[in-house]
């Protein structure tokens, strides 16, 4: 039977999520990841699901290995060339420090000073050349590069979105005299800002050696399995892409992960009827959140990496706090209780873990109040099992003595605390950016976010929370959902009225072309293709553009105009008269749709009613006392049931708390979507 | 007393509401210095003592205090507010700063009652004057600064008071520029009303009244207790400017900190009379200053005015750093900068583990500016310095801080050349400038820009060339600022005051700056000699002050293809250092 399969790979686990796209069946395989060689997990996970490679219709990825490369500085020796008098660009990033208070901060290239060297030449901010390039100095350059024992090299020159001709001669030339990788400025993006795009070419390389050899040993293993098809890798816009231009461009991958788990709560809360969700993964370290409205995940143009290393591409704007199950709560000098940023990672882990750590953390919090079971068993085989002793000495000695608290008093303030600052990421995603909490539903994954969601959208006044029958393995969901996505940004930087519309239609045409010439060439099945096209706009004088979409092309200025000043009417509550609007940037994204996955067969395998579904009770905390709560296995209860709070759902990577006053029904997709009860 | 947990989201809530507003500010600004380098601010202010209550965290950090004296200055101005009061002003004797940072202060009611001041400000990229985009070096008076607004009401009970706008739009130059600024921060200021209006709806005025005194007391009560792990006693440092830009003697800032228990007092009264030119500060400015200094040595305390409430001051206004109308204070980047350094040095001496060597030091603003031909309209590109931080006890300094007293970041070269008519030669790592130590100061910068319109004023406003940063525990100080102005044919024609000058330039004429490094922080001796071979390889440190400051050798060869190979001579090295060690001893 051919399966579509998708698999991600954590720092932790390797999930997999496979679907029988003819009987609509699904299921999920999690192996420990394996950090030498990930692609070693991605088989041994296929082989634990029973899935012969030939049999394989299709395989999506998901990996934060450029992202861990970056953060590691794990990545190739590459050399840098750019324009005379601007080789350090790249270490001087746009003067600045760290933190706003302290006077303190390192940093470290990822290509270092040795290695980064100058060519004469110059163009304009208009694309002309003021001095044309040097190729007797390039040559001499290229000599000197080859005993260096370099992998990559990086072309940048300023203006280069203007005008790439040199930067293009010089990969020419230097193709001559030497065996190298080359990323040039202007290959991934045509818009100005020098040390942004410098940066942004600088991280392609740098994973480049690692990411191809990646992809050559998966496709080299999958192939010995007979499968023959390509494998698929999910970006950071969310859009998935064919292995070979992942060879080509790995620097797509920096958050990949992340993204398809977006995805996937974009798909899922689609398929469940809400298309104005907010995506929120809690898990042992941290907390991932991100808008979507109106079914599209927000993005962001531009993402910070590391201190000095930013990434000028659009990916998808997930949000990180230090908020997870391993956050350290403290008391701090002026007696306020505070949790994270410090987490106690897997190791030690939280004082319940027994191996060493002492600190109060959010997960010995939900031991202690008995949302946890305390005879549960540690993942990973350690068969270990938590101890609630350890837990409540920490908490009761960390925070309740210091504040004068009850046990339970100090273990609640702990969850509401790490409740309260994943609500203010939450806010700051939609109340601030003029979205009403009450219109969204929040998609809760991760092995902690299921045990907070109900008290979260209690506080916040969220409309639902949902609970995927599979909140474990979610990322390699997002994998097998994605579309394949190309994203193209040209700086044009004119006045409206001195702008060329023949010119513009031209951008945006050629884009168009490239776009679908790149669909073709992945060979994947696609059932429609969508084109978005937008431009940066602002008025002249300003620096930072809003963005705004062109419902169609075949455009005049005052259309423009008026588009614009509706955008801007809407963000700023005012317009400026008497100054003409500028288009700095011109954007299109080419996206082709696959074929949507049902999931109405996920939940069949129920025991025919919630009663049946009780494994027993235990008390659980909630508010000011105790609660005999009801324990369910979660796969157990079958679609249609209602659920009054207080209860406990579990299942093997998660535990699902409902606080009292809350209700929670199971759809036929499985999910669990809990609201606040009418007149509760 | 509050619950903890009340407080902290109460806290959590104040710092969305401020930030919000910072981005907002930032989004929809026209003047460059504001919009691409973030110089503003934003905050919530207690309604009764003007105590800032909650700042942005990328607000600029000068500002934590100024705002506060601007809120206590609308305070003391006005008896009575009611609904739909909005102030503004920029007059530096009052709040603090320069006249370029407007402050608008909105007064906040809920059900009829008042609950707090929102306030923000924004480096105004004109404000009139006798040179244009302001820094000028040349001015002896408030009044050639440009036009200074007393505290009066923009709107009152939601009437805009058009006339005013009137009179200040017809004082400065790019005037839509400058109006567009203004709006920007009116819709921040209308943005963080709302939010703050929901947050009272949430709370209730009870609670959110409460929450302000709490944390006000917190934070005071934090920073109390690093003060009191200060040992007691009198520190006393003085460093200076290289002169005031018109009078060619050194300026000093001299400090007498004495700490006892858990206050701080800082004693200023020692330091040089007022300057002729426009190197002064208002009082306000001076404590702004060790405000901030001070939460730059001790980062986790919650920024509020709980903070400073265990320091006093004594600054009189007979002292440049204390002075009243009508001295200008145009310039008064630089004197901040020198209070920064002699707080550090003072504190380097009673808390040296937690203390850096000193910074850069000089925000030094070079400013082209002139008149597009054949129009009214004015272009104008503006490049602060960016430069070395000091040592500390576990690394070395940063390269390319941005200025102490700012988180403002330097303009994209590409941005700049698409507004301006210059054309950027060149922005490197200025090699050899951070300070000798055990853990060595980042180095400053070099960077040269040529004018490619006919005619320009260049105006630059810097300091340390003739006093450069320090280091602390045997680190050696860091290399000085230079500048220097070529002609188009290549004569190089003096800066009138080393540091300091306004110069008209014509087309092809450069302006090359070379900004200083950080202090070293430790006994350069002690430093690994791997690491100084290293920075010899990425050219951080040449191989002549490797052997000078570090008493490393390095051993050069030099390949037939040109290149230059290093290693490091162990035994040279030993024996040298050894030398050197006892050398001192004797000496």
């Amino acid at each position: 039977m051919p399966r579509l399969v998708g698999i991600d790979v954590g720092g932790t686990f390797t999930d997999g999520f496979y679907l029988d796209e003819v009987t609509g069946e699904i299921t999920v395989c999690k192996v420990p990841t394996t950090p030498e060689d990930q692609s070693l997990g991605v088989i041994q996970n296929l082989a634990l699901s029973g899935q012969s490679m030939d049999q394989l219709a299709l395989l999506v990825h998901g990996t934060t290995m450029a992202t861990n490369a970056i953060i590691e500085r794990k990545g190739a020796r590459c050399a840098l060339i750019t324009t005379q008098g601007f080789r350090d660009v790249l270490e001087l990033g746009r003067r600045d420090r760290p933190h706003q208070y302290g006077l303190f901060g390192t940093q470290n290239p990822l290509i270092p000073r040795e290695l980064r060297f100058e060519v004469e030449e110059r163009v304009l901010y208009d694309g002309s050349v003021l001095k044309p390039l040097n190729e007797e100095g390039l040559a001499v350059l290229a000599h000197r590069l080859q005993n260096k024992n370099i992998s990559c090299i990086v072309v940048s020159f300023l203006h280069s979105y203007a005008n790439p001709r040199h930067e293009r001669r010089v990969r020419e030339l230097l193709r001559q005299w030497g065996d190298w990788d080359i990323v040039l400025g202007s290959d991934l993006i045509q818009e100005y800002f020098e040390f942004e795009r410098l940066s942004t070419a600088t991280v392609c390389a740098y994973v480049k050696p690692l990411v191809r050899h990646y992809v050559d040993t998966l496709r080299g293993r999958m192939r010995e399995g007979g499968y023959q098809g390509d494998v698929l890798y999910v970006q950071s816009n969310g859009g998935v892409l064919g292995s070979a231009l992942v060879a080509e461009r790995p620097v797509y991958l920096a958050r990949s992960g992340p993204a398809a788990g977006v995805m996937a709560a974009s798909f899922l809360a689609e398929q469940a009827g809400f298309r104005n969700v907010v995506s929120a993964d809690m898990g042992g370290t941290s907390f991932d959140v991100c808008l979507i409205v109106d079914g599209k995940p927000q993005v962001l143009e531009e993402t910070l990496l590391d201190f000095r290393i930013p990434l000028r591409l659009p990916m998808i704007d997930v949000h990180t706090i230090g908020a997870g199950g391993g956050s350290i709560a403290w008391v701090d000098r002026g007696g306020m209780l505070q949790i994270g940023p410090q987490s106690a990672g897997a190791v030690p882990g939280p004082a319940s873990y027994g191996l060493g750590g002492t600190s109060p953390t959010v997960t010995d919090a939900n031991l202690v109040l008995g949302r946890i079971d305390p005879g549960f068993v540690l993942g990973g085989g350690t068969g270990k099992a938590l101890n609630l002793g350890l837990a409540a000495k920490a908490l009761s000695e960390q925070v309740a003595q210091p504040l004068g608290l009850s046990l339970e008093q100090a273990a609640l303030a702990v969850i509401q605390i790490v409740n309260a600052k994943m609500e203010g990421r939450i806010r700051k995603i939609t109340v601030e950016r003029g979205y009403d909490p009450r219109q969204f539903a929040m998609v809760a994954v991760g092995g902690a976010g299921p045990m907070h969601a109900a008290a979260i959208i209690q506080e916040m006044g969220l409309a639902q929370a949902i609970i995927p029958y599979y909140p474990g393995v979610f990322c390699a969901m997002g994998c097998v959902i994605g579309d394949i996505r190309h994203d193209f940004v040209r700086t044009v930087n004119r006045n409206l009225e001195d702008l060329d519309m023949k010119e513009i239609q031209r951008i945006f045409e050629e884009h168009i072309a490239v776009g679908k010439d790149l669909l073709k060439k992945e060979q994947v099945a696609v059932e429609e293709v969508v084109v978005v096209v937008e431009a940066d706009m602002f008025y002249e004088g300003q620096r930072h553009p809003i963005k705004v979409p062109f419902p169609s092309l075949g455009i005049d200025a005052s259309t423009i105009q008026s588009w614009f000043e509706e955008r801007y009417q809407r963000t700023s509550g005012n317009l400026m008269s008497g100054i003409p609007a500028r288009v700095v940037n011109l954007r299109t994204s080419i996206i082709g749709r696959r074929s949507k996955l049902r999931l109405e067969q996920l939940a069949t395998k129920h025991l025919g009613s919630a009663e049946a579904a009780i494994k027993g009770h235990r008390p659980v905390f909630f508010a000011d006392r105790w609660h005999d709560t009801p324990v369910y296995r979660r796969w157990a209860i079958p679609p249609g049931s209602e659920i009054a709070g207080p209860a406990v759902m579990e299942q093997d990577d998660t535990t699902t708390v409902l606080e009292p006053g809350l209700l929670a029904r199971v759809d036929e997709m499985g999910n669990l979507i809990m609201e606040v009860r009418n007149g509760a | 007393m509050l619950d903890p947990v009340t407080l902290a989201v109460l806290k959590g809530r104040l710092d969305q509401i401020v930030e919000e507003m910072d981005i907002m500010l930032v989004k929809l600004a026209f003047s460059q210095v504001i919009a691409e380098q973030a110089d503003r601010a934003s905050g919530v202010y207690h309604p009764k003592t003007g105590e800032t209550i909650a700042q942005g965290i990328t607000g600029l950090p000068i500002f934590v205090a100024a705002m506060q004296f601007s809120v206590q200055a609308v305070l003391q101005h006005y008896d009575s507010f009611q609904p739909g009061d909005l102030f503004i002003f920029n007059d530096p004797y009052l709040g603090g700063t320069h006249l370029p940072d407007m402050k608008l202060v909105k007064p906040v009611f809920f059900r009829g009652e008042l609950v707090a001041f929102l306030a923000n400000t924004g480096h105004w990229q004109d404000i009139g004057g006798l040179q244009a985009g302001g820094f000028a070096v040349n001015v002896t008076e408030i009044y050639h600064d440009g036009i200074r607004v007393p505290p009066i009401k923009l709107y009152d009970a939601d009437r805009f008071n058009e006339d005013a706008l009137k009179v200040i739009l017809a004082n400065v130059r790019n005037p839509w520029a400058t109006e567009g600024d203004l709006k920007a921060q009116l819709a921040a200021l209308k943005t963080g009303e709302t939010r703050f209006n929901d947050l009272l709806e949430y709370y209730g005025t009870p609670i959110v009244r409460e929450g302000f005194e709490e944390l006000l007391e917190r934070s005071e009560r934090q920073m109390r207790s690093y003060i009191r792990e200060i040992p007691d006693g009198t520190y006393s440092y003085a460093d200076c400017l290289d002169n005031d830009g018109l009078v060619d003697q050194p300026l000093y800032v001299r400090l007498d900190m004495t700490v006892n228990g858990d206050s701080l007092h800082f004693d200023f009264s020692k330091s040089d009379p007022p300057a002729r030119g426009p190197f002064n500060l208002a009082g306000f400015t001076t404590i702004s200053t060790c405000n901030l200094a001070i939460k730059h040595l001790f980062p986790d305390v919650p920024v509020n005015g709980g903070c400073f409430r265990a320091l006093s001051f004594n600054i009189p206004d007979s002292v440049f750093i204390g002075v009243k109308h009508p001295y200008s204070v145009s310039g008064y980047l630089e004197p901040v900068g020198r209070v920064i350094d002699v707080v550090f040095g003072a504190m380097g001496q009673a808390l040296p583990d937690r203390t850096p060597a000193a910074s850069f030091g000089t925000t030094g603003v070079t400013t082209f500016a002139g008149r597009l031909p054949g129009t009214s309209r004015y272009f104008f590109a503006g490049f602060p310095y960016a430069g070395g931080y000091g040592g500390t006890l576990e690394t070395d300094g940063l390269v390319h801080g941005t200025t102490p007293l700012s988180m403002a970041s330097f303009p994209p070269i590409e941005g700049a050349e698409h507004r301006a008519p210059i054309l950027v030669e060149r922005l490197e790592i200025r090699e050899d400038s951070g300070g000798p130590g055990r853990h060595r100061g980042g180095c400053g910068t070099r960077y040269i820009a040529r004018l490619m319109a006919p005619e320009a004023v260049t105006n630059v406003l810097g300091d340390r060339v003739d006093h450069p940063p320090f280091g602390v525990l045997g680190g050696l100080p860091a290399q000085a600022n230079k500048v220097i102005v070529r002609r188009a044919d290549g004569e190089v024609v003096p800066l009138p005051m080393r540091s300091k000058g306004i110069l008209t330039l014509r087309k092809g004429d450069t302006i090359e700056c070379n900004t200083p490094g950080g202090g070293g922080y430790g006994d350069p001796l002690e430093r690994d000699a791997t690491l100084v071979l290293q920075d010899v390889i990425s050219g951080h440190v040449s191989p002549q002050t490797a052997l000078d400051a570090y008493a490393v050798s390095i051993l050069l060869e030099t390949t037939p293809e040109g290149e230059t190979n290093y290693q490091l001579d162990g035994e040279a090295t030993s024996t040298l250092r050894e030398e050197r060690r006892k050398a001192t001893r004797g000496a």
